[in-house]
Formats: C-alpha cells, structure tokens, sequence
C-alpha cells in the first residue's frame, strides 16, 4: 500500500475505473501538498459517524477509483497530494451517501481534533494579532498551496473576511472550509452562534474563494 | 547544489519523523492520562480536552471543543477561581462541581495553571480536576457514620442521663424503702431467688439477736444453726413456703407472726420477703384471757352445776310439791341456767382450744353414724318446727379417724344453726358425699333459712359473731359454735366453708380427709 508522503507517492496507473475515477485522476493532477493529519481527521470523522466498518467502504472506494488509501498508515505530519484530500470527501460522499452539511461537519471536525491548530492555541489572543498574523500560518501547515488571506476583520460589527486563493481543488472542499472556518471562528471568538457565506468562488468564476464569517 | 538539496530533504524528514513520535507521545500523554485534563482559552472556551475529561464530562471530544466553560462548571465559582488563578498563576485542588451531558453534578478538584505568551498575554489555561465522587461518598458515609456515631453518643449520653436519673430515683427510692424498712416495727427478712439472704432490718435483728454482718448473704438453712432463728426456718422450710400469720416461738419471750411473701416482678420470682410481726404482748393478754375466762367458767360451771339440781330436784317434786305457776317459773330458770351451763361450756371448749389444750382422741369410725348421731338429737326440733328434712348418704361408707364427741360438737353447730335459722316449713338437707376420687368425704348441710349478710361473711367464722339479722329474730346463741366446728374441722385436716344469701339459704361444706390422708394430721394430736 502506498502510504507515504508526496516525494514516495507514485499513483498506480489504474486498471479498473470506477465513476470518480476521471475526476480523480485530475484531481490527483492538482498541484500542492496537504498534511497527513488533514485526510486523517476525514477517517475520524468517519469512525465516530459509521465506525470501522464506514471507514472500510471509504477505503474500499478509493481503492475502485485506482488510489487505495489506508488511513490508519497515514503519516500525520507527512505531505501528500492536495488532490487527494479533494478525492477524500468525495470517495466518503459517494461511499456513505453524506449530504452537505456533513461535508461541513468534517470541517468541523477537523478543526478540533487537528494538532497543528492546537500548536496555534496559544495565539488565539487577541483576537486581531491572531487574525491577521497567526492564521495564514496555519494554512501554510497544511498545505504547500495556495494562499489564505485575513481580509477584514471587526470584532464590535462581529464579523471577518478571508480568502483562499489559488487553491481550485473542488467545489466539495469549499463546502468542507466553511465548516472549518465557522468552527475556527467559535474557537476563537467564543460565539456561539456563527454564519458563514462563500461569498465568492473559482468555482463560480471569481478569482479566489472568499468568505464572509459573522458570529453573535 | 545537489547534495545540499538532498541533505536538506533528509533534515526536513528527519524533523518530520520526530514531529510525528512527539506528536505521537504527547497525544499518548494526554489519552493515557487518568485525570480529566483541558484547554481553556482566554475567552473560555474549551479547546482541547482529554479522553478522562471526555469521561467525566458523558461529552464526546467534537462536543467539549468551543464548549464554553460555563457549560461544564458553575459559572460563578469558576469565575472566582479563574480571577485567583490569573492573580497568582495557578490555583491548586479548588473544589467545584462539573455538569454532564446527562445533567449530573460530579464533585471534582481543579487545579489550573495559566499559560501566558512571550508577551505575558494570557493565551489560555490547563485545567486538571480529580473526581472527588468516591471522596465524597467516603466523606459522605464517614460523616453519616459520624453523625450515626453522635447521635448514637447522643441517644448513649440521654440513656447514660435517664439511667442516672433512674439511678438517682432508684437511690432515692431505695433510701426511702430502706429508711421505712429500717424504721418498720415488724421483722423483716427478704431472701433472693437462690434463698440467700439479702437484707434484714434492725427489728428482725433485735429479734434473733443477731448483726446483719453475720448472717447477710447466708442461705436459709445455714441460718437455722442459730438457735433464734431456727424456729422460723423450721416454720418456712429450707424454700421458704408460702405461710399466712403464722405463730412462731422465737425465744421464751418472743412470739412472732411469720408470713411469707413473694417478690414478684412480672412473672419472675426475685426472692422472698418473710414479714415477722411481734405479737408476744397479744400472745399475753390473750392468754391471761384465756385463763381469766377459764377460770371464771371453772368457777361458775360449779354452782350452775348446784343451782341445775336444787332445780331439778324442785321441779321433780323432791324437795315438796310445788304449784303449776311455781313449776312455770322454776322451767325458765332451768332453761337458763341450762344455757348459763352451755354457755360456759363453750367458753371452755375455747379457752382449751386456745391454750392447745383441746385434745383429740380420734378413732377410726365413718361420719355417717356421727352425723345420724346428732339428727336423731334434733329430730322433734325438725318437727316441731315442721322442716322438711332430708339426710342423704352415700352407699359406700369410707373409714375416717375422728375424735366422735368433737365431731358430734362441730355437726351439732351447724345442724342447730341450720334449724334454728330456718323458718317453719323450711328446708334443711344434709348431704355426705366422696371428694377428690375417695380421698376425702365431704360434709354439706343446707337450709332454706335467713342467710348470712354479705357485708358480714368474712367474719363468720370468729368468737361470739351474730349476724345482725340472727340477732333481731332470735336472742339466744352465743356465737362461739362456728368458731368451735371450725377449730375441731381443721384440727381433723378438714376444710369448712359455706355460701350464703340472705333471705335464700346458707349451705356450709367441711371436707375430712379419709384414712390414707390422716398419717399426717394424727401428728398434730
């Protein structure tokens, strides 16, 4: 199984192709690295929804679509194709029939089991310095793509802007950022209710995917 | 360039590998860790959270994370202990409760250190709590435990204090019996179940002339080696049987009156208390009575005896004829005199039976022929008065010893009382029957007569009594012949009694015991 990082990752040429199977070769295409420990967190996600078994049928649908992915030997801070993230959520979409929002709860999810965030803890304060200074850290731990920019934040009009740019991996992961960014948002503000709009996307032409975060 | 490049690459691996193992060891650290351990950051929210924590909480980890802290702890109590903690660093084992998922409060210890930037800025707190639940109920038994054990002192000290009031009363109560004890003119003995002596009052002291210190705690027949004391221990055997105002000689000049009473508590016998009651001074006037009254009788009986044959000599004509109203006069002196005679004769029959010296002389006969003896004496009476009377006999005759003359005495009372009391037409039956299988033969007269009033029943038995109603129909009767026919009844071994209702009848019963039974009782003669 190839379980290693990028620089050892050589994608079989495959043989059998299932319906993800173009997408993701484009996918697989995509330049840029993602971090171990983000595909990892999708395995959780689909232990504490559908258990060992739920993760088998993910596996077992990668494996179709010709890039066999066993979580579990994911290394957590080793890099690995930004694509396969993409083909992640897509392969768990297919395989275990999740809508939407549950794409937006791995997001979620994600965001409060990830290490690296954790590493960031101690810069959630203030508030402002984080925003605009820390975070676009965090994207670069995750990922060799792509650009995550603090636009505007106003902590008395409670709300923030950022965008991601360069970066068009798929409109799933779009999905999949604003359940991190909303849960990203609580952390830090400690609001309990959070909105999030993607207000612009590459997806839909623009040249950057933005999105517009309000909490109460 | 190359080779840089390469040797770069294997560093950047390298630090990656470690990453990953530290990684790895802190999150072993932080999953393995018993104690519940969280993140809170400066606006707290809860950031991280361990599996022990997820444990306490009943949250799952996506749940705790961005849970605000007032979700998990008081609100108040964790404000005060975040000020302290922020004032000092650290705050140590503060005790707080955390709320569960399902709504339970689990007493814990928190400790928290605050985590500061480079800065000083505040950029979060490490919380570690400790369940205190099993503490708590350790703490909450020992402290029922304790208060069981203080209101278990308490309810001892209330016993301790109603024991040592009862104590006091039943000091105080004890003194009062002791002081009425000690004071008692009677004698006073009382014996504990085994029979030991336990308490004697100086009364009984004087007595038998004995120190308490001496014989307390003695049994009862150790005590008859003392010559004083011997005669009671005799009278109440080594048991100390049940006795009613009986005579007992101590010395020469001491007469006591022993009974016997049984300290009861409930059904339990505690001991026995032996009443002595001096009656040496009765005992004396009533002899000087007796003998005053015997020798009066003595000395009367002489020239009643004269005074009865000058009489009947004047009435036989002896002495010369005498008119019809002289005659007249001459039979009512006689007939008084007649009873002058009887009457004295009754007191002697009481005097002999008070100084013991009424003696007996029985031989074995059967009451059948006795009692015949006495009716045939009476039979004009009956008809002068026209009774119906009636004799009843049992087919069998059982052999009884008795003293025939006494015996006759004793029927002859209850027989005349019988006719005397009863009405013309009335009716008198006697009876004789067995008793107890043939052990005994029992004695009953009744009559249709006037009856014994109630009120005086209990008296019948004593000298010279009348009832008030005999005494109002009948002038004559001396009221010993009860008295008398009782003495000689109890002195066989027999029992008497009697049932009566005035105006209806009296029925008196006395039971002899027949031959086997009189071993016993001869001894008394």
């Amino acid at each position: 199984m190839n379980q290693e990082p990028t620089k050892d990752y050589n994608p079989p040429t495959t043989s059998s192709q299932a319906s993800l199977g173009p997408l993701a070769k484009k996918l697989m295409e995509i330049k840029g690295e993602i971090r171990g420990i983000d595909l990892k967190s999708d395995a959780d996600f689909v232990i504490k929804e559908r258990g060992k078994e739920g993760l088998n049928k993910v596996e077992e649908e990668l494996k179709e679509v010709g890039y066999p992915v066993e979580y579990e030997k994911l290394e957590t801070m080793g890099f690995y194709p930004g694509g396969l993230k993409a083909l992640s959520l897509l392969a768990i979409k297919k395989a275990l029939n999740f809508n939407d929002e549950k794409i937006r709860e791995m997001g979620s999810h994600a965001i409060k089991v990830s290490f690296i965030v954790k590493i960031f803890i101690r810069y959630f304060s203030p508030i402002s310095k984080f925003f605009f200074k820390e975070s676009p850290k965090i994207w670069n731990k995750y990922w060799t793509a792509g650009e995550f920019i603090p636009v505007e934040l106003d902590e008395k009009k409670k709300y923030a802007i950022v965008r991601v740019k360069n970066l068009n991996l798929h409109p799933i992961y779009c999905l999949y950022l604003e359940g991190y960014f909303s849960t990203f948002a609580h952390l830090v503000t400690g609001a309990e209710e959070i909105n999030i709009e993607e207000t612009k996307c590459v997806f839909r032409g623009d040249q950057y995917h933005e999105y517009l975060i309000k909490w109460k | 360039m190359e080779i840089d490049k390469n040797k770069n690459e294997d560093k950047i691996s390298i630090l990656l590998e470690d990453l990953d193992s530290l990684k790895s060891y802190i999150e072993d650290l932080f999953s393995f860790l018993p104690l519940p351990v969280c993140f809170i950051s400066p606006i707290g929210v809860i950031l991280e959270a361990n599996p022990a924590f997820e444990k306490i909480s009943g949250y799952k980890i996506d749940e705790i994370i961005g849970k605000p802290i007032e979700d998990i702890f008081a609100k108040e109590k964790t404000k005060e202990i975040f000020k302290e903690a922020e004032e000092k660093g650290s705050v140590s084992a503060r005790e707080i409760s955390v709320f569960t998922k399902e709504k339970k409060e689990i007493p814990v210890s928190l400790s928290i250190i605050v985590r500061k930037s480079k800065e000083g800025e505040i950029s979060g707190y490490f919380i570690g709590l400790f369940d205190l639940t099993d503490i708590k109920t350790y703490q909450k038994n020992l402290e029922e435990e304790a208060k069981d054990l203080q209101d278990s002192r308490s309810a001892l000290i209330n016993i301790l204090e109603d024991v040592e009031e009862a104590r006091k009363s039943a000091e105080k109560e004890k003194n009062k019996t002791l002081a009425i004890i000690t004071n008692f003119s009677d004698g006073l003995l009382v014996f504990d179940k085994e029979g030991r002596l336990s308490l004697i009052n100086p009364q009984a002291e004087d007595f038998f002339d004995v120190k308490s210190r001496d014989i307390i705690n003695r049994p009862i027949l150790e005590l008859a080696t003392f010559p004083t004391i011997e005669p009671v221990v005799r009278l109440v055997g080594g048991e100390i049987k049940g006795v009613f105002r009986k005579e007992v000689q101590t010395r020469k000049d001491l007469v006591l009156e022993a009974s016997t009473i049984p300290i009861m508590r409930e059904k339990e016998k505690l001991g026995t208390l032996i009443i002595l009651h001096d009656i040496t001074r009765e005992k004396t006037i009533e002899r000087t009575k007796t003998e005053f009254v015997s020798l009066t009788a003595h000395q009367l009986r002489t020239p009643l005896s004269a005074i009865k044959w000058a009489l009947r000599m004047l009435l036989d004509g002896d002495l010369g004829k005498i008119t019809e109203e002289q005659k007249d006069f001459i039979e009512k002196t006689y007939k008084s005199n007649e009873k002058m005679i009887e009457l004295i004769n009754d007191l002697l029959d009481i005097t002999r039976i008070e100084e013991g010296r009424y003696l007996y002389q029985p031989i074995l006969t059967n009451l059948e022929s006795v009692v015949q003896f006495v009716i045939n004496s009476y039979k004009e009476e009956i008809e002068r008065k026209k009774l119906k009377f009636e004799f009843k006999k049992p087919e069998k005759k059982l052999p009884v010893m008795l003293d025939v003359e006494k015996m006759r005495l004793a029927v002859q009372n209850l027989l005349d009382n019988a006719i005397r009391y009863t009405p013309p037409g009335g009716q008198v039956t006697i009876s004789l029957k067995h008793a107890k299988g043939e052990k005994e033969i029992e004695f009953l007269i009744k009559d249709t007569g006037v009856g014994i009033p109630e009120d005086q029943q209990e008296r019948i038995f004593t000298k010279f009594f009348r009832g008030v109603n005999v005494m109002r129909m009948e002038t004559e009767g001396t009221g010993l012949g009860l008295f008398i026919a009782e003495n000689i009844i109890e002195a066989h071994g027999g029992k008497i009694w009697f049932e009566s209702k005035e105006n209806v009848g009296t029925t008196f019963h006395f039971t002899l015991p027949v031959k086997e039974e009189f071993t016993g009782f001869l001894k008394e003669f």
